[in-house]
């Protein structure tokens, strides 16, 4: 397969995840009157069930997962680390903390906004913190964001002991783990603004991860300004990221599964990896909620579950590869 | 003293099966014990009532949650324990309460300082209720009164099934879809004494998953919330309000006493009376899509 025709393979994956989760949940209803549901504008109970349930559901996982597949070329593509995703800088348990911090505080109840808003705050909080010690290499990033990873880790763990109440503390530890269900327009009104502007600004790092794989010197010799070019791809997965998460949990793997699995198909150029990633991770996301709905267990099964059993046994494969290429 | 306990319990339990009252085997008042140690949220809720607040040794870190919104005030001036062994070595206890299940460091700790475990089972119907009330009631002295709280619970219940529902309504409790009383629930008991039919009772199932499409497929005619009563904030209030779920039962949503509903307490019985009134005074159902 030539790498011009990744995108669109990616797109028609993306298509039929989107129109499966469509047609697939806890409960059947026939395709024909999900298809009447949609195309009516009487109230029937396949239009709830298809427009306020599985549509939101799946606009939702198509921006989060397209989030962290972009995130996770991005950060891989800038570090020159295959192992980089959106949690190694720490942005991604940084806006866990944040919207624990909203629960445990009962900010949510408050104000709507608030736990997307402390979500994007954790994780620009921790984007900055992993910058300013990290800043002047990308080991030295690597290890700050390590750092900001643990100290994030540790303080919801202290927040969890102290969880005001015992359900407090089972729901955060439930919101670490990640879930799509039950989630409105509501979510994606709160979310969808900072989701974009993220994706935004990550979808315009092309040109730069292109210079930075000749190497750091050589692309600064071509222009390219690092520092600013590392606060941008801060800024951009904090606010994609850090919404996403904000509103969903955390969902780990997706970030640094999808590139990987693009990147044979696009002969290694790091721009041509973006739109494919955000494509895949979307994709990605949505079958492991498909799984999560299919799988009817007496707990819900939840979406982080789902990517770490999927996605974790992906590390054999990376070592095998790695050992093959190795020189 | 452990002796002395252990005989008046069984003589309890003896008596209760013969249909002799309870009074008849009570021990003296020597041998009541004096520092009783609650380890676990649902027993604190039992020993609050049952014992003078100076025989208390601590009550769980949680119970003044419950008793806020059961009995506020009742907990004031006793000391706290964490549940942790350790506490029983620095308390000193005579006598302890625990949950379902003790652990080995806290039943070798026990037998250290001399003070027997009386583990109560998590009760999931009202016989369940009266059967732990009676154990506690007899393991802390206090028999009568728990034979008086037994009555009083089941006079409420009785008028209740006096008077029931023409038709029982179809509810569920849901506050978001990850864990849903089912059959083997107090919930669920307080939902059936309360005239109605829980719609997420499967065989078998404390808690399960019922996801918001199961919701509307089912077409309950209530939705029970926990929420009444001073409670923390929590995920659950917010799943809760999901826009169809509110849109469809805005005016149909009953908010219920959290602390009665996950501990089978005498107080059970009131939740359950509570609930036929709200079940009563619900609006007319407005025909769904």
């Amino acid at each position: 397969m030539t790498g011009r025709w990744t995108p669109w393979v990616a797109g028609l994956v993306l298509a039929l995840a989107v129109v499966a989760s469509l047609f697939l949940g806890r409960v059947v209803v026939s395709p024909m009157d999900l298809v009447r549901g949609l195309m009516s504008p009487d109230l029937s109970l396949a239009s709830l069930v298809v427009t306020e349930l599985r549509l939101p559901r799946a606009v939702l996982a198509v921006l989060v997962g397209a989030s962290l597949g972009l995130s996770g070329a991005v950060l891989q593509g800038l570090l020159r680390n295959p192992l980089a995703e959106p949690g190694l800088l720490g942005v991604g348990n940084g806006a866990a903390l944040g919207a624990v911090i909203s629960i445990y505080f009962g900010l949510s109840q408050a104000f709507p906004l608030a736990t997307p808003l402390m979500g994007l705050a954790g994780a620009i909080g921790a984007g900055v913190l992993t910058f300013a010690f990290g800043r002047g290499g990308t080991l030295t990033l690597i290890l700050a964001g390590s750092a900001v990873s643990g100290i994030t880790l540790a303080v919801l763990a202290l927040a969890l002991n102290f969880a005001p109440n015992p359900y407090a503390g089972y729901e955060m530890n439930i919101w670490l783990l990640g879930s799509l269900s039950e989630k409105s327009w509501d979510h994606i009104l709160l979310a969808a603004p900072f989701i974009v502007a993220g994706l935004g600004i990550l979808a315009t790092m092309g040109r730069t991860m292109d210079a930075l794989s000749l190497g750091e010197v050589q692309a600064k010799s071509l222009g390219v300004d690092l520092d600013r070019m590392r606060v941008l791809a801060l800024l951009g997965v904090g606010l994609a990221v850090g919404a996403a998460t904000s509103v969903t949990g955390s969902i780990g793997f997706i970030g640094l599964v999808a590139p990987h699995l693009v990147r044979p198909f696009v002969g290694h150029q790091p721009s041509r990896t973006l739109l494919p990633s955000a494509l895949l991770g979307a994709a990605l996301l949505l079958m492991a909620d498909i799984t999560t709905r299919l799988i009817n267990t007496q707990s819900e099964l939840r979406l982080g579950v789902v990517t770490g059993l999927i996605g974790a046994p992906f590390f054999f494969w990376l070592v095998l590869r790695l050992r093959k290429t190795a020189p | 003293m452990r002796r002395a306990l252990r005989i008046a319990a069984l003589g309890a339990a003896a008596a209760a099966a013969l249909g002799f009252p309870a009074v008849a085997v009570v021990p003296s008042a020597t041998v009541k014990p004096v520092r009783i140690m609650s380890m676990n949220l649902c027993t604190d809720m039992l020993v609050l009532q049952l014992v003078p607040k100076a025989r208390i040794a601590s009550v769980t870190y949680l119970a003044h949650d419950g008793a806020l919104a059961l009995f506020p005030g009742a907990d004031a001036g006793i000391p706290l324990n964490h549940g942790t062994a350790e506490e029983i070595i620095t308390q000193r206890p005579d006598l302890i309460l625990a949950g379902d299940y003790s652990t080995a460091l806290t039943r070798r700790l026990a037998k250290e300082v001399g003070a027997p475990i009386i583990e109560v089972k998590t009760a999931v119907t009202f016989d369940d209720i009266r059967q732990i009330l009676r154990q506690v009631g007899a393991a802390v002295g206090e028999p009568e009164r728990a034979e008086a709280m037994v009555r009083r619970m089941d006079a409420t219940l009785a008028g209740l099934a006096a008077h029931p529902r023409k038709r029982p309504l179809r509810v569920v409790a849901w506050s978001g879809g990850d864990s849903v009383p089912g059959r083997d629930s107090i919930s669920n008991a307080i939902i059936e004494a309360a005239g109605a039919v829980n719609i997420a009772a499967k065989p078998g199932s404390t808690y399960s998953t019922f996801d918001a499409e199961q919701l509307l497929v089912a077409q309950p005619e209530a939705l029970l919330y926990g929420g009444g009563g001073p409670v923390h904030p929590s995920l659950r209030t917010e799943d809760g309000q999901h826009r169809i779920v509110r849109r469809l039962y805005g005016d149909r949503r009953i908010a219920f006493n959290d602390v009665a509903h996950n501990c089978g307490l005498p107080q059970s019985a009131q939740s359950a009376y509570d609930l036929r009134q709200a079940f009563d005074a619900l609006p007319e159902q407005r025909a769904h899509p």
